[in-house]
């Protein structure tokens, strides 16, 4: 797999992408690709979850590499390489995937909500944040994380996950552990309420 | 006279009581006295030298995203223990809590023993609010970030020390 690699860096960030340079050439499955108007992000952008993009390098990561799917290793000593994702999805069509996704989870939600007898079910959207109490069963927060490109969840069963938008799959999946957005929340949900819902 | 004081005491308390449930919830959030703690009496704020072939140096988040962690572990060589951290972190109090807690948390461990350590003991530890949770994996990440630095120093080095059993 070649890589394609464009850049217009100054001398020291030259230096680091000698540096990426070896390391991808080691890996040999990834595309670099250094945007020159990312050149400030790159030099310190590093995702919240570097480790995504270390472990395990080569598979699962190498199948979002679509025709535009990029790369970029911003290191510093000698840091997990991270996934610059800015370059995967554009700002503007982050935003209409998340927002849609997000608007769809909560009408579905909403809806489970009347169905099911949970005592102090809640759902709520305010500042582009959703929030879901579900009483004593624990809150559910989910919101965009624009600058990762990526959908950030806070489970009362799984923790923390942040979602990446998996274009060719058209799902948001969570790269540490392959689960999907819809299907956890799905399975979660059941689990917790009782009552099976469709969310995909 | 008194009859009316009475009744107007009555009506005044009947009132202040009637008033002390409002008919909106109130949310009082605070910060669990743990997170308090670390950030007014932050332990192990500072940097090693990230040069030191026994520094590891894990440096994970992004300003963009409002929350950088550098968090750095010194090794000895020998018993692969961690013998001293150091942490520093641009973020909100949680974050600032949970990388200080990590760096308590690491020391005197091997890393082996540091890599199982997972952001939801360091949210436990803290009472994180679910909202604050991503800031418990970010710590999380940070001692992970800094193993594999100086593991990665250690093979470059080409050390005889076996690598832990973590995935690669």
């Amino acid at each position: 797999m070649s890589f394609v690699n464009r850049t217009a860096m100054a001398t020291a960030s030259r230096f680091l992408l000698l540096r990426r340079l070896s390391r991808s050439l080691k890996l040999s499955q990834t595309l670099v690709h250094s945007n020159s108007s990312r050149v400030s992000s790159n030099l310190i952008h590093k995702t919240i979850e570097p480790l995504d993009s270390f472990w395990p390098i080569g598979e699962s990561h190498i199948r979002h590499d679509s025709s535009i799917t990029t790369r970029s290793f911003s290191s510093q000593s000698q840091g997990p390489a991270s996934i610059d994702n800015s370059s995967v999805l554009q700002e503007d069509e982050f935003h209409r995937l998340a927002n849609f996704t997000i608007h769809d989870l909560l009408e579905k939600i909403e809806e489970y909500g009347d169905n099911v007898e949970i005592d102090g079910f809640d759902i709520d959207y305010g500042n582009e944040v959703l929030t879901l109490k579900l009483g004593s069963l624990g809150t559910y927060v989910l919101n965009k994380q624009t600058p990762n490109r990526q959908i950030w969840m806070s489970s009362p069963v799984s923790g923390p996950s942040r979602f990446d938008w998996d274009q060719d799959a058209n799902v948001w999946i969570y790269r540490r552990t392959e689960a999907k957005l819809h299907k956890l929340l799905e399975e979660e949900l059941e689990n917790l309420c009782g009552e099976p819902i469709q969310l995909s | 006279m008194m009859l009316i004081v009475q009744t107007a005491k009555r009506a005044i308390i009947g009132l202040s009581s009637r008033n002390s449930t409002p008919n909106y919830p109130v949310v009082a959030r605070h910060y669990h006295e743990n997170v308090i703690d670390h950030y007014e009496n932050p332990r192990n704020v500072g940097s090693l030298d990230k040069n030191d072939p026994n520094v590891g140096t894990g440096l994970v988040g992004a300003p963009a995203c409002g929350d950088v962690m550098k968090l750095q572990i010194r090794v000895d060589d020998d018993s692969g223990q961690i013998i001293d951290a150091r942490f520093k972190t641009f973020g909100c109090g949680s974050a600032i809590a949970s990388s200080s807690l990590a760096t308590e948390w690491v020391r005197g461990k091997t890393m082996n023993e540091v890599l199982t350590i997972k952001n939801t003991e360091i949210a436990k530890h803290l009472s994180l609010p679910p909202v604050k949770l991503h800031c418990s994996m970010l710590a999380e990440d940070a001692i992970k970030a800094a193993v594999k630095d100086y593991m990665a120093k250690r093979a470059k080095a080409n050390s005889l020390i076996t690598k832990p059993n973590y995935k690669e």
